[in-house]
């Protein structure tokens, strides 16, 4: 019999709350390191007037850094261009995958095949992607103005004409988010138990009416899950801007800069790192602000009403 | 409405769920389609409903061949046995869902569902969400959903094997309640054999796919056609053993429990050798002078009590009321009663009652 009043023992109990945090320590250690640090460490340059990341001096700590950034018009042309593709590509992408997804998981045979299809375009580089996007949008021989011009519209410059660019990005970028809606949505839908569609079928409910009022709402918390996502990751959008313009400029005069491509510019071509790190910390105050709304918007309703 | 079902057949592959069932079930009745599980009665009922299609046969509703109709214009209501409720949906809106479709008004919708729901008693509940409801609310909630379309046909499938214990009986009542209530013929499927004797007007029982006897409750269990439904019905379950058959009467054990001359005028010759037989536990009698036996285990229920015994090798239980003195070792005298010794023929169909 081991002796359990030994000091031994009893040091052992007092530490055994404290054990769980050892644990936990390696990741702690890595998400201050790679996370909290450069987090808190953008946030104090965006203050810091002519910063120098290598020799780490700056002027002085004021405002200037967000003055200059709100008087740039590079900046509120990313900044509009921003909304407008996360205005566009993520409710596109959210409804197109969903109605997807249905009918996927109403597919019998070969249901394997179509996700593995649909999902390609997720484990695929985007780079690559780029490439062959790049190819369809050409002005000449491209895909895209071949089957236009089959319905006698004229050919569009997509890549090389301003006003196209945008569109083009949000055609490229919904294309690519499919993906991974699709994914979770069909992943969704099995959770759905069969017996209420097949209730509903014998209650003779129109498929509409099966879709937007036993579907949807039983997909909700999924749905929202992913706007969620799909906003916060199309606010920092950064590499479709990259690869479909062939990484040198954001399209045709900057005509779809978007704000993370703008931070990406001023970092590491213009080493304007103050002005940055402050584009940096306003986008993150919108995505912050962005997704206390969203959560707040589609809160249950029911949950808050119960409690 | 009457439902007549010939030769309703649905193969899976080589397995045959469901084989060769023939059936005509009278307006208004409340059917209980009992059996082990596996045994097809499931399948039966989703082809009723349409939901699934029979390989071969046909299914009549009334005059009308519906066979090939989809379930949505059959005008059948099915109460599946998780009740399948839209969980989003209050319960008012989930019984006035299917008048929705059906594009009645809504507001003759809600008058409609509102009385159904008072047939089921279900008034004070309807702004309830289905979680915010016992497990036999939910069921009346399903019962009402499927009736409020006024349909020709109701179908249960399993109906009570979700609730407890108590629920289960209290709830039972209710569908009986409502079903005459309503008057509309019902089938309803179970594995409780209990449940289908105490409520429906006939019980088919079935076995591997195959239809065994189709009967009123009370004549099934006193007639069943063969062993299997002997076994089926009853609890404490019927007591099986081999008895012997001479020119004296029957043996059980080395004793003689029926003497020739008591059975001589059965239809049925018996000749002599040994023969599957049945007993139910409730059918052996206390007696002064009458086969010797002795309590090997003496178990009280209440209202009875149960006891086990040997004849010769062959374990036996009996049934008697609970002012009996019978303890473990008590020796006692028994016989059985007359017209309840259950002979089998070898391929195990009822051959006599002796």
């Amino acid at each position: 019999m081991k002796d359990y009043s030994s000091p031994v023992y009893t040091v052992r109990r007092k530490l055994r709350p404290f054990k769980g945090f050892l644990y936990l320590l390696p990741s702690i250690i890595v998400l201050c390191v790679f996370t909290i640090y450069p987090l808190i460490k953008t946030f104090i340059m965006s203050f810091m007037e002519d910063y120098n990341l290598v020799k780490g001096t700056y002027t002085a700590i004021n405002l200037e850094n967000y003055k200059e950034l709100f008087a740039d018009e590079t900046f509120l042309a990313a900044l509009k261009n921003t909304g407008i593709y996360v205005v566009f590509v993520v409710p596109i992408s959210v409804v197109l995958s969903l109605i997807i997804a249905v009918f996927i998981n109403d597919v019998v045979r070969g249901k394997a095949l179509f996700q593995t299809l649909y999902f390609l375009p997720y484990v695929t580089s985007v780079i690559a992607i780029g490439l062959v996007w790049r190819w369809m949008f050409n002005s000449n021989y491209g895909l895209i103005n071949s089957i236009l011009n089959v319905f006698g519209i004229e050919s569009i410059g997509w890549l090389n004409e301003t006003k196209y660019a945008m569109p083009a990005l949000i055609i490229f970028s919904v294309w690519k988010s499919l993906a991974f809606n699709i994914l979770i949505f069909l992943s969704g839908l099995q959770t759905i138990p069969q017996d209420i569609y097949r209730a509903a079928r014998v209650d003779s409910t129109p498929k509409m009416r099966v879709f937007f009022k036993l579907t949807v709402p039983q997909m909700r918390p999924i749905i929202v899950y992913a706007f969620m996502m799909g906003f916060i990751s199309a606010f920092k959008v950064y590499n479709e801007v990259y690869s479909l313009f062939g990484g040198t400029r954001a399209g045709p005069a900057n005509s779809a800069i978007t704000v993370v491509y703008y931070i990406y510019t001023k970092f590491y071509n213009s080493y304007r790192y103050g002005i940055a790190a402050a584009a940096a910390v306003v986008l993150f105050v919108i995505i912050f602000v962005f997704t206390m709304i969203e959560r707040y918007v589609t809160r249950d309703r029911d949950k808050v009403k119960s409690k | 409405m009457k439902i007549s079902i010939q030769g309703l057949t649905k193969k899976y592959g080589d397995f045959k769920a469901v084989d060769g069932l023939t059936l005509d079930i009278e307006s208004g009745e409340l059917v209980g389609l009992l059996g082990p599980s596996g045994c097809g009665k499931s399948t039966t009922l989703f082809m009723l409903s349409g939901l699934t299609d029979p390989t071969e046969g046909t299914i009549l509703f009334g005059d009308t061949d519906v066979t090939r109709i989809p379930p949505e214009d059959r005008e059948i209501g099915l109460v599946f046995q998780n009740y399948a409720l839209y969980p989003h949906m209050s319960v008012l809106d989930n019984i006035m869902f299917p008048l929705i479709n059906r594009k009645v008004p809504k507001k003759v919708a809600k008058e409609r569902a509102e009385a159904m729901a008072e047939i089921v008693h279900l008034e004070g509940l309807l702004q309830r969400k289905p979680k915010a409801l016992s497990g036999g609310q939910q069921q009346r909630v399903a019962i009402a959903r499927a009736l409020v379309k006024e349909p020709q046909v109701l179908l249960l499938d399993e109906p009570l094997s979700n609730l407890d214990a108590k629920l289960r009986v209290e709830t039972r009542e209710e569908i009986r309640r409502i079903q005459q209530e309503v008057k509309i013929t019902t089938i309803f499927v179970t594995h409780d054999q209990e449940e289908a004797m105490s409520i429906s007007d006939r019980i088919a029982v079935m076995d591997a796919g195959v239809l065994q006897q189709f009967e009123k409750p009370q004549d099934m269990y006193l007639n069943p056609v063969n062993t299997f439904v002997a076994n089926f019905l009853g609890t404490p379950q019927i007591n099986m053993f081999d008895g012997e058959v001479t020119d004296e009467g029957i043996f059980l054990g080395g004793n003689l429990v029926r003497a020739r001359a008591d059975f001589a005028d059965k239809l049925t010759p018996i000749p002599n050798g040994t023969y599957k037989m049945g007993i139910r536990p409730e059918h052996f009698e206390l007696v002064d002078d009458g086969v010797p036996a002795t309590a090997d285990r003496v178990l009280m229920t209440g209202r009875e009590l149960q006891v086990f015994f040997h004849l010769g090798e062959t374990p036996f239980r009996l049934l008697t009321h609970s002012d009996q003195r019978l303890y473990q070792g008590s020796e006692f005298n028994l016989q059985v009663r007359r017209a309840q010794l259950m002979i089998f023929s070898e391929d195990n169909l009822t051959l006599a009652k002796v």
